[in-house]
């Protein structure tokens, strides 16, 4: 039996517009386990975001708890929530958000900085990634001189230099065209299939039929869906 | 920039000043009776009692006091300066030529125009700049002669305007070689002396020596006065040391101005790479790592500048002190660039650009990640 990657209770969060609450989240109690191929729907506004950032650790939940791996990240401070990110989460982002300055291995190696990694072994496991995604011959690249399927690419190589235990996606294929994001998604099944639980933010009903579970987000709501 | 010139001109006056002055503190005036500090000056000095010159074995013991480099006798008296059939009377100094050039040519002092006495040039005299062009209706220029007691002398020299005040004046003096003085005076002993010394920081131990070593011949406690230029350098230090904290407050000012300068450059850089923070953040920079690395870009900035600022601050001192020497005159002024000023620029454009990169780098830092990798 594979044990929980993932688990939430409760978790909510509400943002205030001036003296209105708006719920973003109404309190949900899930559990996703270790190698989980999951895809969050819903239109857009629904609260999709909100839910991504706070498994992602990028913002606290107002009431509720989170585990990640068993810790409860709920109540630890900013630099703690850093440590979680860098050491357990690969992020992906809709708008790739490379460093514009930094060619493709250098976007790379930056993220691992971080970690206290030494630079040869950086830039060793950055080529070894941009190979993994098919990029080894775009290394020296800034993101301008990329496709759009090529810098998310890069970015899903960021992701996994510092060997997290979930990757997060948001609309990874929304702005690419659907052969660049077929090519996405196999990478990213590919990695699933390595064991890496992989959670992805759609509103594309194909892109959400490949995955193994499928959430529902509607008004703040998280329910189970299946096709 | 500001800095690095103005400690360089700074430097570069007060050793060009205390310069000058030192190769008058290295000499030591020694007067014997009543004469005072203004044993040099203009007309102040009258001798009494023909007992009281210095004799040929308080030279000789001088001369073996430790330290002690070479010592000149200065002869006084008055005289009469006859030009163009006018008379006026006048000091007359008898000093040996050789040392009229390193006691009187020095600095501050000096020739307006013209030369010091050759040696062994006789019936020539250098004038004081208010006989030249005080004494009589028609000025005395270079090549004239005037007649000193009677006896005809070229001018070959003309001192600059002194003014009152200096224990050197020569303003009222004609100097001429103590041959000629004795001469036309008939007086071949003096009542004065210059020493000069080999080390400046042992003016005053060595002009108490003398004053006994002279004493002890005369045989009274009183006889002798040595008077150093070490407290009249001093107190021109002093007024120096004021003038550098008033260049350096400047330079201050102009250091707020830079650091304001550069906290905006890096607000600026922060808000333009919001997204570049908040992705960082995203994928697992700590605070302090967003911390570092805008206050390593500050530091960076401000040590490239500074670099810059001291090679301008060198050439910008050298240049500027040719053109204000140009223009104003004078002995050149060389800016004195010390290791020390430079390492100090240095440190405060290291100190400067990391506590003004703080407050934009702490603002980076505490953005939030999301907020951050939203902002278009």
């Amino acid at each position: 039996m594979k044990d929980d990657i993932i688990v939430t209770k409760d978790l909510s969060k509400t943002y205030f517009l001036g003296k209105i609450k708006v719920p973003a989240l109404k309190p949900t109690s899930i559990s996703i386990k270790r190698g989980d191929y999951i895809a969050i729907v819903g239109p857009s506004g629904s609260g999709k975001s909100t839910f991504m950032n706070l498994l992602g650790c990028l913002d606290p939940p107002t009431t509720g708890n989170l585990l990640i791996e068993g810790t409860d990240v709920s109540k630890l401070n900013e630099n703690q929530l850093a440590r979680i990110r860098r050491e357990k989460i690969g992020f992906i982002f809709q708008k790739y958000n490379l460093i514009p300055t930094l060619n493709a291995r250098d976007n790379i190696a930056l993220a691992m900085s971080f970690s206290g990694k030494k630079l040869k072994m950086r830039i060793d496991r950055a080529e070894n990634l941009l190979d993994l995604v098919g990029l080894s011959n775009r290394m020296n690249h800034k993101p301008s001189e990329l496709s759009g399927g090529e810098q998310q690419r890069v970015a899903i190589a960021r992701a996994l230099s510092n060997e997290p235990k979930i990757i997060l996606a948001d609309e990874p294929t929304g702005n690419v065209d659907t052969k660049a994001g077929d090519k996405i998604m196999s990478i990213l099944e590919d990695i699933n299939s390595k064991g890496e639980t992989i959670i992805v933010v759609t509103h594309d009903p194909d892109i959400a039929k490949r995955a193994s579970r499928n959430l529902h987000i509607h008004d703040g709501e998280v329910t189970e869906a299946d096709y | 920039m500001a800095i690095i010139s103005l400690m360089g001109i700074g430097e570069g006056m007060q050793q060009a000043i205390t310069g000058e002055l030192s190769s008058l503190s290295d000499t030591i005036v020694l007067s014997s009776g009543e004469i005072t500090a203004n044993a040099f000056g203009g007309g102040g000095f009258e001798h009494a009692d023909g007992e009281e010159y210095l004799t040929e074995r308080d030279i000789s013991d001088i001369q073996r006091i430790n330290g002690v480099k070479d010592i000149s006798t200065v002869l006084f008296s008055y005289g009469i300066v006859t030009f163009n059939g006018k008379s006026n009377s006048v000091s007359l100094v008898g000093i040996d030529e050789n040392n009229m050039e390193s006691i009187f040519g020095i600095g501050v002092l000096g020739l307006e125009k013209g030369e010091f006495i050759k040696e062994g040039k006789q019936n020539t005299c250098v004038i004081g700049y208010n006989v030249a062009y005080e004494y009589f209706d028609t000025d005395i220029r270079l090549g004239n002669r005037i007649d000193l007691n009677g006896r005809s002398f070229a001018v070959v020299g003309i001192y600059k305007k002194q003014g009152a005040g200096m224990s050197t004046e020569t303003d009222d003096n004609i100097h001429i070689t103590p041959r000629d003085f004795e001469k036309i005076t008939g007086q071949s002993k003096s009542s004065s002396a210059i020493i000069r010394i080999y080390d400046v920081t042992k003016a005053d131990s060595i002009a108490d020596e003398i004053e006994q070593a002279v004493n002890e011949n005369h045989g009274t406690d009183d006889f002798a006065n040595a008077i150093t230029m070490s407290s009249i350098i001093e107190s021109i230090q002093q007024i120096l040391s004021i003038v550098q904290v008033v260049l350096l407050s400047i330079a201050s000012i102009a250091l707020v101005v830079a650091s304001i300068g550069i906290m905006n450059t890096m607000l600026t850089s922060v808000m333009e790479r919001t997204r570049e923070i908040g992705i960082m953040k995203a994928i697992g920079a700590t605070n302090k790592d967003v911390l570092l690395i805008f206050i390593m870009e500050g530091v960076l900035i401000s040590i490239i500048g500074g670099a810059i600022g001291i090679a301008l601050g060198v050439l910008g001192s050298r240049g500027l002190s040719t053109v204000l020497t140009g223009s104003f005159g004078g002995g050149g002024l060389t800016p004195v660039i010390t290791s020390y000023s430079i390492m100090l620029g240095l440190a405060v454009a290291l100190i400067v650009g990391m506590l003004s990169s703080l407050y934009p780098a702490r603002k980076a830092a505490k953005m939030s990640p999301i907020e951050a990798v939203r902002y278009e």
